[in-house]
């Protein structure tokens, strides 16, 4: 079961590789990708805090969500989405927060 | 081509020497930024230490891996290094394992083991767990290392899975597979191929590819390019 605000942009469907012929680019992986090895890093080493998904945790979820609820997203797109499903799942983030704040990052970045 | 509101004084065409780029904000592109932000304002961890492992994870790639068992192949001493003290060798080629933190990245432990092949032994590395890989040396893992295809199939099937792969070894060679762990990376050191004498370092480093320090390929003179080159589907038509 996908959380609204995830499913709306898996059927937006903007994946690398669509982005990437429609632009003519030649990168294999998004952009974006080295950010969220940081991020996942950075996560892993945070893992004793209180309900942040353990190394393995984080593994396991990705590794089913991507199979299953996120079968139809590329790597690494499912590998992000999978991490925003886990977060929220495990309450570490809100469907509300994460909403306003796409909505933030969003018009920052076309203004 | 637009004005770009400055004088030319040369007559090229900019439309033509800029790279092509995406020209569109898109949904997962915020929200990487969303998730990372909200992560740092709950206190998870700092933009700093982000930055951190961000920067370390643009710089790491499979050359220091190549270069490491060309230079083996060429120097029976630093060889012996290699396989007795592989932390002290990587250090030679230019990879610290306790880089970005001073311990390492939290997915990279620092036992490092290099497996050496023989004429009749031949290594592979797996992580059947997650998908444990010597990052700090070889760069991150190919997407298909990640898979659960590729994990649980290899330590069952390995010859069928490295036939996948269009490597075909004969009965006479035992296939070691090794299982990699949150406290044990592995890297194969593959055999020199024929038709290499005279080779500098260099030359041989170009033939050692990812593959073949993962253990699906054995380095061929003339073969620089990894066997996998395509393993996401082929391009999505636009607007499906």
């Amino acid at each position: 079961m996908k959380p609204d605000t995830l499913r709306q942009i898996v059927e937006r469907n903007q994946v690398w590789p669509v982005m990437a012929a429609k632009y003519g680019v030649e990168n294999p992986v998004p952009p974006w990708k080295t950010s969220l090895d940081g991020l996942c890093d950075a996560l892993d080493q945070a893992a004793c805090e209180a309900d942040v998904p353990t190394f393995k945790e984080r593994r396991d979820e990705e590794d089913d969500l991507s199979a299953g609820v996120y079968s139809d997203l590329p790597y690494p797109e499912n590998q992000l989405v999978s991490l925003a499903h886990s977060l929220l799942a495990r309450g570490v983030i809100t469907e509300d927060e994460l909403q306003q704040r796409l909505s933030v990052v969003r018009a920052r970045l076309e203004s | 081509m637009t004005d770009h509101g400055h004088d030319h004084d040369h007559d090229h065409d900019h439309d033509r020497t800029v790279k092509p780029m995406v020209d569109e904000i898109t949904d997962f592109e915020v929200l990487e930024i969303a998730l990372r932000e909200l992560c740092i304002e709950k206190g998870i961890f700092t933009a700093e230490e982000h930055r951190r492992f961000t920067e370390f994870a643009e710089q790491i790639g499979p050359t220091p891996a190549a270069t490491l068992v060309a230079r083996a192949w060429l120097d029976p001493d630093f060889k012996a290094l290699a396989l007795a003290e592989p932390m002290t060798a990587s250090k030679e080629v230019g990879v610290d394992w306790l880089e970005p933190t001073g311990f390492g990245t939290p997915s990279d432990f620092t036992a490092f083991q290099i497996l050496e092949d023989t004429a009749t032994v031949h290594n592979v590395i797996v992580c059947a767990l997650c998908s444990c890989y010597p990052r700090p040396i070889l760069g991150n893992s190919p997407e298909w290392y990640r898979t659960p295809n590729y994990r649980r199939r290899l330590v069952r099937w390995p010859r069928q899975v490295l036939a996948e792969f269009g490597l075909y070894l004969g009965d006479d060679i035992e296939v070691r597979v090794q299982d990699s762990n949150q406290k044990h990376r592995f890297m194969v050191m593959p055999m020199r191929p024929e038709g290499t004498d005279g080779w500098s370092e260099d030359q041989l480093a170009e033939i050692i590819t990812r593959d073949c320090l993962i253990g699906v390929a054995l380095p061929k003179a003339g073969v620089t390019t990894n066997v996998i080159t395509a393993t996401r589907a082929a391009v999505h038509p636009v607007g499906e």
